[in-house]
């Protein structure tokens, strides 16, 4: 517990040269050292953003759903802050999973947007969370009702997510299959791009990481002005 | 027990005498269908592909838009505060209010079917769509009974409610109207749909009695 405190206490020396470094190899690997694909070219370089964005922002999901739980058992407006940075940063990496995705779509399958399974149900996910970060931006930063309310709102988008998976996968498929996580199969793809992937992985995860660590510490000067102003309303010293 | 049927009895007697929810809501649901048969022209031609989504949008929303207005009163003038002071536990007046939320929808989806029964000439109350509707509709509602009554001290509940319902019931939508487009035979296969269907109404009343108790506690 103390390492974990420890490793945390470091974010703010650590993170930004690491997400920096990581960001910056990854668009040199993505852009140099992975080759060309043979069948669909230069485009197919997107890959190296898309996937890793896609893994921050269900990173960042997982992040609000924790903190959403806490926020509901223990009433600590510490986690509705973390809660509403993960929150947004998974936006923001499901908006870039999307745009890369019709970027690549357009040249590839002659169309920015298509009703496929797993463009849908990422559509809806972008939906679910634009509308927590809505449900909590309309009440102030210390209204504890409002926050235990957009708590109850993650955990139930969280838990609708496999419903949600489930039926437009039986609505439609056309999304490429799977070809990184297969089970025990090896990855279908060369050894360069999947070194080039981990490091976008890397680069990816840090970046995120870095941005939740801004947000959260905005949100919480953002909460603790709020505090201080009510506190002078009521003519106090605080 | 009779602390549920005394919410259930209070929130239907509400939904009768003020004319702000669900009556409103009724007038909306039969207004939208006709809209609807004028926009897509409805009246000419087989309405049976278009119909089952047509009905389902004018449930979803009636239920979404209904649900917001009736606990607004209740948080303006104190009563859930005061039914929270009550010595019975909250599931119970959650379940209440969800149960009196789904016979007033039920109701007004009922009146909807057999007024499109009438204008499209096609028999929509049938067993096996009711049950569809019974199923789909106990799915959504206790969804929003939960988001509405938690959100109604929020501001902008009005607009928002409707943000964060729709987005969660894309599932149910989707569940529901192909159900309902296999019982109009338009659709070839019922069960992986009827199924999803269950498997939604099933969880979101689990879940909603669940996070209500505690997101309700002081």
């Amino acid at each position: 517990m103390s390492l974990l405190r420890w490793v945390y206490g470091t974010r703010w020396v650590v993170l930004p040269p690491l997400a920096g470094v990581g960001v910056m190899v990854m668009i040199i690997g993505a852009l140099v050292v992975a080759p060309r694909e043979a069948i669909e070219g230069d485009v197919q370089r997107i890959l190296y953003v898309h996937f890793p964005s896609i893994l921050a922002a269900y990173l960042s999901f997982a992040i609000v759903f924790v903190a959403s739980l806490v926020v509901l058992f223990k009433r600590d407006l510490r986690w509705d802050a973390a809660a509403r940075a993960a929150a947004s940063v998974g936006v923001l990496f499901t908006g870039i999973t999307l745009g890369t995705g019709m970027f690549w779509g357009k040249p590839i399958w002659g169309v920015y947007w298509t009703w496929d399974a797993r463009l849908t149900s990422t559509l809806v996910l972008f939906l679910i969370y634009v509308a927590y970060l809505l449900a909590r931006a309309v009440a102030d930063e210390l209204d504890e009702q409002a926050a235990r309310f957009a708590a109850v709102f993650a955990i139930i988008g969280a838990l609708d997510i496999p419903l949600v998976v489930m039926s437009v996968e039986w609505w439609r498929t056309l999304h490429p299959q799977p070809i990184v996580f297969r089970g025990l199969e090896r990855p279908a793809l060369p050894n360069e791009m999947l070194f080039v992937l981990l490091v976008g992985f890397g680069g990816i995860t840090l970046l995120a990481l870095w941005l939740m660590t801004l947000r959260g510490e905005a949100e919480r000067l953002a909460q603790r002005s709020a505090a201080l102003r009510a506190g002078l309303d009521r003519n106090e010293v605080v | 027990m009779n602390a549920g049927l005394a919410v259930i009895m209070k929130d239907l007697r509400l939904a009768w005498r003020d004319r702000a929810g669900w009556t409103t809501a009724g007038a909306f649901a039969m207004i939208a269908v006709l809209v609807y048969s004028f926009a897509f022209d409805l009246a000419v031609g087989d309405p049976r592909p278009l119909l089952p989504g047509v009905l389902w949008t004018t449930f979803l929303f009636a239920g979404v838009f209904a649900s917001g207005p009736t606990v607004q009163r209740e948080t303006d003038e104190g009563t859930f505060d005061a039914l929270l002071l009550a010595p019975v536990p909250p599931t119970v007046i959650y379940l209440g209010k969800a149960i009196a939320n789904l016979i007033a929808l039920l109701v007004i989806e009922f009146a909807v079917l057999a007024v499109a029964t009438i204008l499209f000439g096609i028999a929509l109350l049938t067993t096996t769509i009711v049950g569809i509707v019974i199923v789909g509709t106990a799915g959504f509602v206790s969804l929003t009974t939960l988001l509405s009554t938690l959100g109604a001290s929020t501001r902008a509940r009005g607009m928002l409610l409707p943000v964060l319902a729709l987005p969660l019931l894309i599932p149910l939508l989707l569940a529901a109207v192909r159900a309902t487009g296999a019982a109009l035979d338009v659709e070839p296969e019922a069960a992986p749909w009827s199924l999803l269907l269950g498997v939604f109404a099933l969880w979101s009343a689990l879940i909603a009695t669940i996070l209500f108790p505690l997101a309700v506690e002081r």
